[in-house]
C-alpha cells in the first residue's frame, strides 16, 4: 500500500485496503513482454524475474495479514477481553511470514510497506475503533475528584487488555521468526554488525513503542496528569492520615484505612500504568506534584497543632516521620515508575526533611504574632521557628513578615499602651529565646519602639508599673485595662543582672571572650548580654526625660504614701538607681529622704508639744444645730506645704496633723528637688491655722530658724462628722475638709437658722470665705454630696443634710444595713463621690498644667527668639527652646506650634508657610 | 623647639582647665540675664542667644520717640568673655547707623563698655545705656567727626544721613 492509501485509510476505515487479494489469483499477471520479443512467451527474459517475486510477495502478503489481521468487531468490553480465536496458522502462513520477514519478501527501504509496519498500523487503525471511544467516554469530561481511582483503574484494564491483544499475534508469529533469523545470523556468520542481532529486539521495542504512544495519546495528557496526581495525593493523605479541609469539611482520617492494602493498591495501579506506557516522566511529574502537596497537608495537617502544654518542638517528630514515612513511599513509588531504578539518596532525605522544616517555619512565622501574645505557652512554636531560622531567607522573612503583623495588630489607636509595653515585653523575651545575640530582636522592635516614643503616656507608664508591687493586695485593684503593665512590675521583681558592662567592649583589648557582631547585624547593634527586659524600656527615652518623669511619679507616690517606712518606695528606688547609675537619681532620693526625715521631725515635734498642751481644749465652736465638727485624727495627714525662702537652699514642709484631738502630722519636702508642687492657696480651718502656727513655732526651735512654707492644698485629713442621725468618718483631701468645716454655723447665724434645716451657703460665698479657688470648692461640693452629706437645695446653694431623707417603699428593697447610705439616690450619689474623688488631681503639677503655667514665660521667650534671630520654623523655635529654657521645655513641635498660632493671632507674629516671624 | 615655646605652649595647656569651670559661672550668669530679660520685657529692647553656648548673642533696639532714630531698629552682637562679667562684653551694631559715638563697622564709644564697665551692669542695662545714647549721644569724644557736628548744627540734613545709612533687615516681613 502506498502512503496515500494509508492517509486515506486511517481516515476512513476501508477493510479491503488493509489486507488485499492477492492479483495472481484472480487474474494472472503476465507482464509485458519486450519490443521484439514474442508475446506471451513463457521465457519472459530479464524482468520475468522481479515480476515473479511481486507476484510471490503480494500473494505471501494476503496469506499473512488475512492471517495477522485484528478480529473485526464492534466495541464491546466482551470481544475486547475474549481471547481472539485465529484461523489456523497453516504452513502456507508460516511460509509467508517467513518470506516477508526474513526472506526475500522483505519490504525495500522506503519502497514497500514492511509487514511489522503494516500490522503496526493495522493495530493503531483497530485502536481507534474500536477502543479509544471506550477511554473517551471516561476522559472526556472533567473527573470528579472521586471517581478518579475508578477512572484510573478502568483506563489502566482497558489499555492492559488491549495491549495484550495487541501483543499477543505479534509476539507468537513476527518475534520468533525474527529472533530465529537473527540467531541463525549471529552463529552462522561472524558479523561485527549488531543491529542485526538485535534487530527482533529493536523491532519489539519499536513496536512497544508505537503502541505506547499510541495509548498517550488517546488520553488528554493534561488531564490525566492531573488525575494521577490527585490519586497519588488523595492516596498519600489516606496512607498519612491527612486531615484535609477541601471546604466541604474534613475528609479522611476517620475512615480508617488498611494502611498495606492501600500502599499495595496504590503501587499496584502505578505498576499497570507504568506497564501500559502511562508511567514515567509524565507519571513522575505527577507523583512529585502529588508528594508536594501531600508535604504541605501533611504538616498542615499533623504539626499545626502547637504542644501549649510540655512546650516543645515538633521539629524532631517532623524530621523523623520524612526519614521513616514520607522517604520510604518515595522511594516505592519511584522503583514502580523510573524507567532504570534510582535509590533515593541520603542527602535527599535531608533535603526533604529540610523543605518540611521551611515550610512548618513559614506557617508558624505567620502566626507569630499569636505565639507573641500568648509566650511562655508557645515556647514549642517558637522553637519550631528557631529551627527554621537556619534555613536560607527565613530572617528576612521573619523580619518582614512580623513587622506587617505588628504594624497591623499592634501599633494603631485601639492598642492601649499598657498592652503594647506588655507585647513588647513577650517579643523581648521571645526574640530572645529565638536568637540570643539579638539581631532579630532589634529589627522585630524597632517600629514598636518607635511607636512606644510617639505615645505620650508611655514613661508614665513604665515607671507607674515599677513602681508597683505586684504582690500587693492593691494591686489587685487594677484590672487588666489598668494603666499599670503587670508584666513591668513582675519583671522589677526579678533579680537584677549586673549593669557595669556599660563601657565599650570593643575597645576591650584584654576580652578574651570577645567575638564579632554577627554579620546580620546592623551598625548601631549593640550586643547585650543581659537579657533584661527593664533595661529595653528604660532605654526607650533619653535618660533625662525618664528621669524627669520619675520624679514625677515618685513625687506623687510619695506625698500619697502611706506606709510610714516607705519601704516599697525606697526598695524601688534602689532598683531603679542599679539600673540608671546613682548619680542621675539624686533628685529622687532627697525626695525620699524629705519624707522619712518629716516622720521623724513629726515625733519629735508632736512628742514634745504633748506635755503642756495635750491638755488644752481645741477652739472649735460645736454648733448645736450643725454638730459637723473638723476632727482630725491621729493618723491624718492634714497637709501644708512649707517652703523655706532662701534661694540657696529651699527647703519646703508639707504637715500632715495627728495628736489626742488634733494632730499636725507635716511633710517637709525639699522644694529644689521636688517638680513643682500644687500650691493653690486657701484658708484652712481656723484650728488647724493654729496648730500650724504652733508647728512652725517649734520647727524653727529645732531646725535653727528655718522657715516653713505651707502648701495647703497637699496632704489629707480625717474627719468625723457628727449629725443628728448618724456620724460620717472619712479621710478626704484638705480643701474638700475646709469646705465642710466652712459649714458650720458662724456665730452670727446660729440663733437664726432653724433647728430641721443645716447651714447653707452658695458657692460664690465659700470662694471668698475660704479664699479658695472655684473649681476645688465645686470638687469639694461634689465630694461631700455624694458622700450624703450635703445636698444641693438650689443651683449652686448647698445645705447640710442633716437627717437622712426616709427611704421610699421603692427604694426599700435597695436598702442596706444602717450607717451606709440607704437610697437610691444616696447610691447614685455615693457613685458620684467615687468619681469626683478619681478626679482628685494630683499633688504634683503635671507638665500640661505646666505648660500652662509657664506660658507666659515661653512667649517671652519665642518673642525674644523671633525679634533677634529672625523668622524660624517651629522645629528650630522647639530646638532654641530647648537649648535656653531654664529647666528644659518638656514639650515637642505641636506645642510650639500651637504657642506660634497664638502669638498670631494676637497679630504679634506673622507666618508664611512653616516660617513664623516678629511682624513690625 | 626652644624653651620660649615650650613655655607659650604649656601656658595654652593650662588655662583650658580653669576656663571650664568659668565658663559654666559664666554660662550660669548668663542664662540668670535671659531669664531675667524674658521676665521683665521691657519695651524697645530685646536680645537672645544665638546658640546653645550663649556666649554670643544677638539683641535688638528700637530708636527711642523723639529722637532722628525713632520707628528704626538696629540689631546688635553681643560676645561674652569667659570672664564675663569682670570683663565687658563686645558689642557692636550690625545693622548701619549715622551715630556720633559708632563709627562705620559699628563700634561703639561708650564708657561702660569700656573702663567704667562693672559686674553689676547686665545685657539689659547695656542695652537700655545704648537705647539712651541714641538720644544723648556724647558729642565730647565722637567716633564719627561728621555726625557731632550735624548733631548741633543741621538736624534736618542729621536725620536725612540717618535715614540714608539705615538699612532694614533683609529679612521678609512677615
Amino acid at each position: 500500500m502506498d502512503h496515500q492509501s494509508l492517509v486515506f485509510a486511517s481516515v476512513f476505515p476501508v477493510p479491503a485496503l488493509s489486507h488485499t487479494t492477492p492479483t495472481p489469483i484472480a487474474t494472472p499477471e503476465l507482464g509485458f513482454t519486450a519490443p521484439g520479443q514474442s508475446f506471451g512467451g513463457p521465457f519472459g527474459g530479464a524482468s520475468a524475474g522481479s515480476q515473479h517475486r511481486e507476484v510471490k510477495r503480494n500473494l505471501a502478503w494476503s496469506t499473512a495479514t488475512r492471517f495477522l489481521s485484528l478480529p473485526k468487531l464492534p466495541h464491546d468490553e466482551g470481544h475486547l477481553s475474549a481471547r481472539v480465536v485465529h484461523i489456523h496458522k497453516g504452513k502456507d502462513v508460516v511460509e509467508a511470514l517467513e518470506y516477508l520477514l526474513v526472506g526475500e519478501g522483505q519490504g525495500e527501504e522506503g519502497k514497500e510497506e514492511s509487514l511489522v509496519d503494516w500490522y503496526t498500523n493495522e493495530v493503531r487503525i483497530h485502536f481507534v475503533n474500536y477502543v479509544h471511544p471506550a477511554l473517551r467516554s471516561i476522559w472526556d469530561n472533567e473527573i470528579a475528584c472521586q471517581n478518579a481511582w475508578e477512572a484510573l483503574e478502568e483506563t489502566q484494564r482497558i489499555l492492559l487488555q488491549v495491549q495484550q491483544l495487541y501483543l499477543q499475534p505479534f509476539n507468537n508469529h513476527i518475534l520468533p521468526i525474527l529472533e530465529h533469523e537473527s540467531a541463525n545470523t549471529t552463529s552462522s556468520t561472524i558479523r561485527l554488525d549488531t543491529t542485526a542481532e538485535d534487530q527482533h529486539i529493536f523491532a519489539s521495542w519499536k513496536f512497544q513503542r508505537d503502541l505506547h504512544g499510541l495509548f498517550a495519546h488517546a488520553l488528554p495528557p493534561q488531564r490525566f496528569s492531573k488525575t494521577l496526581s490527585y490519586v497519588l495525593y488523595n492516596g498519600g493523605c489516606r496512607l498519612f492520615r491527612v486531615y484535609v479541609d477541601n471546604g466541604l469539611g474534613f475528609v479522611g482520617g476517620d475512615a480508617l484505612d488498611d494502611v498495606p492494602k492501600l500502599r499495595n493498591g496504590i503501587l499496584q495501579l502505578l505498576r499497570g500504568l507504568q506497564d501500559v506506557g502511562l508511567g514515567g516522566e509524565q507519571a513522575q511529574k505527577a507523583f512529585a506534584h502529588a508528594m508536594d502537596k501531600l508535604m504541605g497537608s501533611f504538616i498542615v495537617s499533623h504539626y499545626m497543632k502547637v504542644d501549649w502544654f510540655s512546650r516543645k518542638s515538633i521539629i524532631n517528630h517532623l524530621r523523623q516521620w520524612v526519614k521513616d514515612g514520607f522517604s520510604p513511599l518515595v522511594r516505592q513509588v519511584m522503583e514502580v515508575l523510573a524507567d532504570e531504578p534510582k535509590s533515593v539518596q541520603a542527602n535527599d532525605v535531608q533535603q526533604w526533611q529540610d523543605m518540611a522544616i521551611g515550610r512548618l517555619g513559614r506557617a508558624r512565622v505567620e502566626n507569630l504574632f499569636d505565639f507573641i501574645i500568648n509566650w511562655d505557652k508557645s515556647l514549642g512554636a517558637i522553637l519550631d521557628i528557631k529551627e527554621y531560622l537556619k534555613m536560607p531567607g527565613a530572617k528576612v522573612n521573619l523580619s518582614n513578615s512580623f513587622s506587617q503583623q505588628v504594624s497591623r495588630r499592634l501599633l494603631h489607636a485601639g492598642a492601649t499602651t499598657t498592652f503594647i509595653l506588655n507585647v513588647y515585653i513577650y517579643v523581648i523575651r521571645a526574640f530572645n529565646e529565638l536568637e540570643p545575640n539579638g539581631v532579630l530582636l532589634e529589627r522585630a522592635a524597632r517600629p514598636i519602639r518607635r511607636y512606644l516614643k510617639g505615645r505620650e503616656d508611655t514613661a508614665r507608664i513604665v515607671i507607674s508599673s515599677l513602681l508597683t508591687d505586684v504582690e500587693d493586695e492593691n494591686a489587685a485593684k487594677f484590672g487588666p485595662t489598668s494603666e499599670i503593665s503587670h508584666e513591668i512590675a513582675a519583671e522589677m521583681q526579678k533579680p537584677i543582672a549586673s549593669f557595669a558592662q556599660e563601657q565599650d567592649d570593643d575597645l576591650n583589648w584584654s576580652d578574651m571572650n570577645w567575638q564579632p557582631h554577627p554579620m546580620d547585624a546592623s551598625p548601631d547593634y549593640r550586643k547585650s548580654k543581659v537579657e533584661d527586659v527593664i533595661w529595653f524600656l528604660l532605654t526607650l527615652y533619653d535618660r533625662e526625660d525618664f528621669i524627669n518623669e520619675l520624679k514625677q511619679i515618685l513625687g506623687d507616690y510619695l506625698l500619697r504614701g502611706h506606709d510610714p517606712e516607705y519601704e516599697k518606695e525606697t526598695r524601688l528606688l534602689e532598683l531603679i538607681k542599679l539600673r540608671l547609675g546613682d548619680d542621675k537619681l539624686q533628685a529622687c532620693e532627697v525626695m525620699l529622704r524629705d519624707v522619712l526625715e518629716s516622720n521623724r521631725i513629726n515625733a519629735s515635734i508632736n512628742g514634745e508639744k504633748k506635755p503642756d498642751e495635750s491638755a488644752m481644749p481645741l477652739p472649735i465652736t460645736p454648733s448645736p444645730h450643725t454638730p459637723a465638727n473638723n476632727q482630725a485624727q491621729p493618723r491624718t495627714p492634714a497637709a501644708a506645704q512649707a517652703r523655706y525662702p532662701a534661694p540657696s537652699t529651699p527647703v519646703a514642709a508639707l504637715i500632715k496633723q495627728p495628736p489626742a484631738e488634733h494632730t499636725l502630722n507635716a511633710q517637709i519636702l525639699s522644694s529644689f528637688f521636688w517638680p513643682p508642687l500644687r500650691e493653690d492657696e486657701f484658708h484652712v480651718p481656723a484650728p488647724i491655722a493654729t496648730l500650724q502656727r504652733e508647728y512652725e513655732a517649734r520647727f524653727e526651735r529645732v531646725k535653727g530658724m528655718r522657715k516653713l512654707r505651707w502648701l495647703p492644698s497637699l496632704g489629707r485629713a480625717k474627719v468625723e462628722l457628727h449629725l443628728t442621725d448618724r456620724t460620717v468618718d472619712a479621710e478626704v483631701q484638705t480643701w474638700q475638709a475646709s469646705v465642710i468645716y466652712a459649714f458650720q454655723a458662724l456665730p452670727a447665724e446660729n440663733r437664726n437658722s432653724k433647728a430641721e434645716e443645716g447651714v447653707a451657703r452658695a458657692v460664690p460665698q465659700l470662694v471668698e470665705l475660704l479664699e479658695m479657688d472655684e473649681g476645688l470648692v465645686r470638687n469639694a461640693l461634689v465630694f461631700w454630696v455624694g458622700m450624703g452629706v450635703l445636698q444641693e437645695v438650689r443651683p449652686d446653694v448647698y445645705a447640710i443634710l442633716e437627717t437622712l431623707p426616709k427611704p421610699s417603699a421603692a427604694d426599700i428593697t435597695a436598702t442596706d444595713t444602717a450607717g451606709n447610705p440607704t437610697t437610691s439616690t444616696a447610691v447614685v450619689a455615693a457613685a458620684a463621690a467615687a468619681a469626683a474623688a478619681e478626679l482628685q488631681p494630683s499633688g504634683v503639677v503635671s507638665t500640661t498644667e505646666q505648660l500652662a503655667q509657664n506660658k507666659p514665660l515661653y512667649r517671652q521667650f519665642v518673642m525674644g527668639m523671633l525679634t533677634n534671630q529672625g523668622n524660624m520654623p517651629p522645629v528650630r523655635v522647639l530646638m532654641m527652646l530647648k537649648m535656653v529654657v531654664p529647666g528644659g521645655f518638656p514639650y515637642g513641635v505641636e506645642e510650639v506650634r500651637a504657642l506660634l498660632e497664638e502669638l498670631v493671632e494676637e497679630g504679634k507674629v506673622g507666618g508664611v508657610g512653616d516660617v513664623f516671624g516678629v511682624r513690625k | 623647639m626652644s624653651n620660649a615655646d615650650m613655655a607659650t605652649s604649656e601656658a595654652k595647656i593650662s588655662p583650658p582647665s580653669r576656663s571650664t569651670t568659668s565658663n559654666a559661672n559664666v554660662t550660669k550668669r548668663l542664662q540668670t540675664e535671659l531669664m531675667n530679660l524674658m521676665m521683665s520685657s521691657t519695651p524697645g529692647i530685646s536680645a537672645f542667644p544665638n546658640d546653645e553656648n550663649l556666649m554670643k548673642w544677638t539683641a535688638t533696639i528700637d530708636g527711642p520717640e523723639d529722637t532722628p532714630y525713632a520707628g528704626l531698629s538696629f540689631k546688635l552682637s553681643f560676645e561674652f568673655p569667659t570672664t564675663y562679667p569682670l570683663t565687658p562684653p563686645t558689642v557692636l551694631f550690625k545693622t548701619p547707623i549715622y551715630h556720633p559715638n559708632i563709627d562705620f563697622s559699628g563700634r561703639i564709644c561708650l564708657d561702660i563698655l569700656k573702663d567704667k564697665w562693672s559686674a553689676i551692669y547686665n545685657v539689659q542695662s547695656v542695652l537700655l545705656s545704648l537705647q539712651s545714647l541714641l538720644g544723648e549721644p556724647n558729642n565730647a569724644s565722637p567716633l564719627n567727626g561728621q555726625a557731632a557736628e550735624l548733631w548741633d548744627s543741621d538736624p534736618a540734613e542729621y536725620q536725612r544721613l540717618v535715614l540714608a545709612r539705615h538699612r532694614d533687615d533683609e529679612e521678609t516681613e512677615l
